[in-house]
């Protein structure tokens, strides 16, 4: 397991070398720069031209290339060209609250699209069985954007349940230990603080389990379909195994490797997804500070952060084959 | 053992679910409890703040915050656009305009405790005029090289022009004088912008050898800049917390302020960089003001009862005519373009209520603005008509339009381009349509490679230079407008001292601009603001240099 692991890791040099160029290629040919959205409307062409000088913006791609990989070795990822701040700082003070929405996010979508799913198999052909398979079909077709705007209409506006906005009520005061803002209320019992911030992370929470939500259930529903099927299922009801058993021991655990994969993919993306989510709800998270740096050619945040993204993406699906293992004697024996 | 193994899980979100309900019962208690003296009043801005320190900014947000918590020498009206006394009770100009007085307000506290005097506001100037390093980047200091041009020393890595500022003297106690070394129209508007509020002397002393730090290309701002504590100003509110994170600054009323006091007790800016955000934060009651409110919501947004005051005009946007291109050359066809122009419907369809069509390139509200420029009606048969006489009745023509950005002058730039796309194409224009990202659109158009585009301006200060000058006073690739005697006359106004005569000089530039027509001016329109209903709104400024002071509870 240790060697898997080792080598697991080792294959993100390579990853994150090729993302890097791909990712600094990409930028040049972005069109504009953030000479154009730094300065005002009526600078001059000359100003223009110093403020891309003195960002070393002039220099030819490979040396700026050269001179990222120097500062990457030396865990420098550069600084924000909006504000001016390191790029990891930018992504430690926002990664707590995008953490939290997709946690949050990825604790709906398993809770709900499991069950759901696995009824629906159960349920074959009912009423229950064609919501839940049109309920998810309607859910990766919504675009988040409309739901969210939905949810806001009902849920804040209308019915003044949630927040609309934000991660917490502006002017709410808490003490920061670690930058979870729930975590951080259980610690130090400031329950105003954690009701709060799990207030504000219902709405986009909901809005940003939609899609996984609806992959989970149909998964969990096509593979508990299958496996209900397989030789061995029918062998287990047919030596008179307890059903509870065979359907937790030899259904339910078959099923879900897959969905566990899928679960595993799902959380990576959910840090992609968030961008809009975030940007319609101002919750200031990744996503957010991703989608106002590209607005502003901040090549340093966007390279930096997404090449953070791509780390934790293989890291989660590292998780993912060593719960994978687990899950499957067979893997291990691999 | 999967069963096993499941429980906690589930228990978690047994646990979750309850305090999501809690959750739930909470936020729900505490909105809709109306005003009061001790809810903080909260704003949502279009983003957060770039620095604690206004110099180094560029951009409206950090001036929006930088305006109550620090105060510059002059200021415009409350409401207004003249420029009127702010820490200086009267000002004088020297003949020639080189040297500017300043009579400052007597009992005047910065924030820390220290006095305001002729010493104070010096400190600050000879500050500005002596950074070094990144600070003399355009990025840190755009505004102090537009109004006073470089430093004591330039730095060439950073090529800053030739400085204007000359020196601070502290005449007596409240007596400032301050030297540039030649007039310009820069001035006494200059004095005005955010980026110069005045900082304590104990501040200053406090920020000395705080540099920008970091390799070439690399700067990270100093620590006075992020943390709050160390810059003090004279404004009407502290600034007490920054919350980066957050994207909120929270401010607090001075009481020893030496004008009338805030009205509220605590002040939040929070960045919701959404247009759609910000308005349903403030349905939701999550906020209580926001600013750049889209035109289509004012109506629905009054009608719901919030306030949704009309500031004055101080805008323009025009149809730009980059004469590089062949036929745009051709007064005949620039003439025959504005008569195909439906202006009115623009300003009747998308634009916000006070809108209205622009006859020269500044608006109304602006000294210099001329009742006799000529006037282009609206005639897409005559426009067919000199299209056929200059041999362009088949034109074909590129026209660009920016995307995924709103701007006070351009609230809805797509429909905005397809009202005058339908008008041209009635008078028999082939268009061929372009968009851009902003920033790779004011590339293009800086470029000259877009024939006709639509761009615009907000006034910084009550100066018609700040307009027609920005636009016509060298040749530049963004109108391919190369006319000798436009531009002599706009220096001699500009450099003209005599208010009077420079206003008379503005108005006969403005008819000038007019006849030579390198674009069309659209439209001015009022940029509109909201408040919930519990909010008495303050002036609103048609520079949208709103004095939050002036705001307080019902």
């Amino acid at each position: 397991m240790l060697r898997f692991i080792v080598r697991r890791l080792l294959q993100l040099i390579p990853t994150l070398g090729g993302l890097s160029i791909l990712l600094f290629v990409w930028l040049q040919r972005l069109p504009g720069g953030p000479e154009y959205a730094l300065l005002p409307d009526d600078a001059t062409a000359e100003q223009r031209a110093a403020l891309r000088r003195s960002l070393g913006l002039d220099e030819p791609l490979a040396v700026q290339y050269l001179t990222f990989l120097r500062r990457i070795v030396q865990g420098d990822l550069g600084t924000s060209l909006q504000t001016s701040r390191p790029v990891l700082d930018e992504f430690f003070l926002r990664f707590p609250a995008t953490f939290e929405l997709a946690v949050t996010a990825m604790l709906i979508a398993v809770t709900l699209g499991l069950p759901l799913g696995y009824l629906a198999a159960r349920k074959r052909g009912t009423v229950l069985d064609f919501a839940a398979v049109g309920g998810s079909l309607l859910g990766i077709c919504t675009p988040v954007f409309f739901l969210a705007f939905i949810l806001k209409v009902v849920f804040a506006e209308n019915l003044g349940l949630f927040p609309s906005a934000f991660r917490l009520s502006p002017g709410l005061s808490r003490t920061d230990i670690t930058g979870f803002v729930v975590l951080d209320g259980l610690m130090t019992r400031e329950w105003d603080v954690v009701t709060d911030a799990l207030a504000h992370l219902v709405l986009p929470g909901l809005a940003l389990a939609s899609i996984p939500l609806a992959v989970i259930t149909r998964m969990t529903r096509a593979s508990v379909l299958e496996v209900m099927g397989e030789d061995y299922v029918r062998t287990a009801n047919a030596k008179g195994l307890h059903r509870t058993t065979v359907r937790t021991r030899h259904v339910l655990r078959n099923a879900l490797l897959p969905v566990v994969t899928a679960v595993g993919l799902l959380a990576g993306s959910l840090f992609a997804g968030a961008v809009l989510t975030e940007s319609v709800f101002a919750f200031p998270g990744i996503g957010s500070f991703v989608y106002a740096a590209t607005q502003t050619r901040d090549y340093p945040v966007l390279t930096g952060f997404i090449l953070l993204i791509a780390t934790m993406y293989v890291f989660i699906n590292l998780l993912v084959d060593i719960s994978y293992s687990l899950l499957d004697p067979r893997v291990r024996a691999q | 053992m999967f069963m096993k193994s499941s429980r906690k899980p589930l228990g978690l979100v047994a646990v979750a679910a309850s305090l999501a309900l809690m959750a739930t019962a909470c936020a729900e208690s505490d909105r809709g409890d109306g005003g009061g003296e001790e809810q903080p009043f909260v704003f949502a801005a279009a983003g957060d703040i770039a620095s604690l320190d206004p110099f180094l900014a560029s951009d409206g947000e950090t001036f929006r915050y930088s305006r109550q918590v620090f105060e510059t020498l002059l200021e415009h009206e409350s409401g207004g656009s003249e420029i009127v006394g702010g820490l200086a009770e009267t000002w004088d100009q020297s003949e020639d305009g080189t040297r500017w007085t300043f009579n400052l307000h007597d009992n005047v506290k910065f924030h820390d405790g220290d006095d305001l005097n002729a010493d104070a506001v010096c400190a600050n100037f000879d500050r500005w005029f002596n950074l070094t390093g990144a600070y003399q980047s355009s990025n840190n200091s755009y505004y102090w090289q537009k109004i006073f041009g470089g430093f004591a020393e330039n730095d060439e890595d950073h090529a800053p022009p030739e400085p204007r500022f000359v020196s601070c003297d502290a005449e007596d106690e409240l007596t400032v004088t301050i030297e540039v070394s030649e007039y310009s129209s820069l001035y006494p508007g200059g004095f005005s912008l955010a980026a110069f509020g005045i900082m304590s002397p104990t501040s200053l002393e406090a920020m000395e050898g705080q540099e920008i730090t970091g390799e070439e290309g690399n700067p990270t701002l100093p620590e006075y800049t992020q943390v709050p504590g160390t810059v003090a100003g004279t404004g009407p509110f502290t600034v007490e917390e920054w919350n980066q994170d957050q994207g909120e600054i929270t401010m607090e009323r001075f009481e020893d302020y030496w004008g009338d006091p805030a009205g509220f007790e605590t002040m939040i800016l929070r960045a919701i960089p959404d247009e759609n955000a910000r308005r349903q934060a403030l349905e939701a009651g999550d906020i209580h003001g926001y600013d750049l409110v889209a035109p289509a919501d004012v109506a629905p947004l009054q009608e719901a009862g919030f306030e949704v005051p009309t500031r004055d005009v101080f805008n323009l946007l025009y149809l730009a005519y980059q004469q590089d291109h062949e036929a745009l050359a051709d007064l005949e066809v620039r003439e025959a373009l504005s008569h195909a122009v439906n202006r009115q419907r623009i300003v009747d369809t998308i634009l916000p209520e006070g809108g209205e069509v622009a006859s020269q390139f500044h608006p109304d509200t602006l000294d210099g603005w001329s009742p006799d420029v000529r006037e282009i009606e609206y005639d897409p048969e005559l426009a067919a008509e000199m299209l056929a006489e200059a041999g362009h009745e088949d034109l074909e023509i590129e026209f660009c339009y920016p995307t995924e950005v709103t701007r006070p002058y351009m609230p809805a730039p797509k429909d905005i381009f397809d009202v005058i796309t339908e008008d041209l194409q009635e008078a028999g224009v082939t268009v061929e349509a372009k968009s851009y990202e902003w920033a790779e659109y004011i590339n293009q158009t800086d470029s000259g490679n877009c024939p006709l585009y639509l761009l615009g301006w907000t006034g910084d200060y009550n100066d018609a230079y700040n307009f027609i000058g920005t636009w016509f006073s060298t040749p530049n690739s963004a109108w391919g407008l190369d006319d000798e005697e436009l531009f002599d006359k706009m220096e001699e106004v500009s450099t003209n001292p005599d208010q009077e005569e420079r206003t008379a000089g503005y108005q006969e530039l403005n008819e000038m601009v007019m006849d030579v027509l390198p674009g069309l001016p659209i439209s001015s329109s009022p940029p509109s603001i909201a408040f919930s209903g519990d909010i008495n709104p303050p002036n609103v400024s048609p520079l949208t240099q709103e004095n939050f002071a002036e705001a307080s509870w019902k």
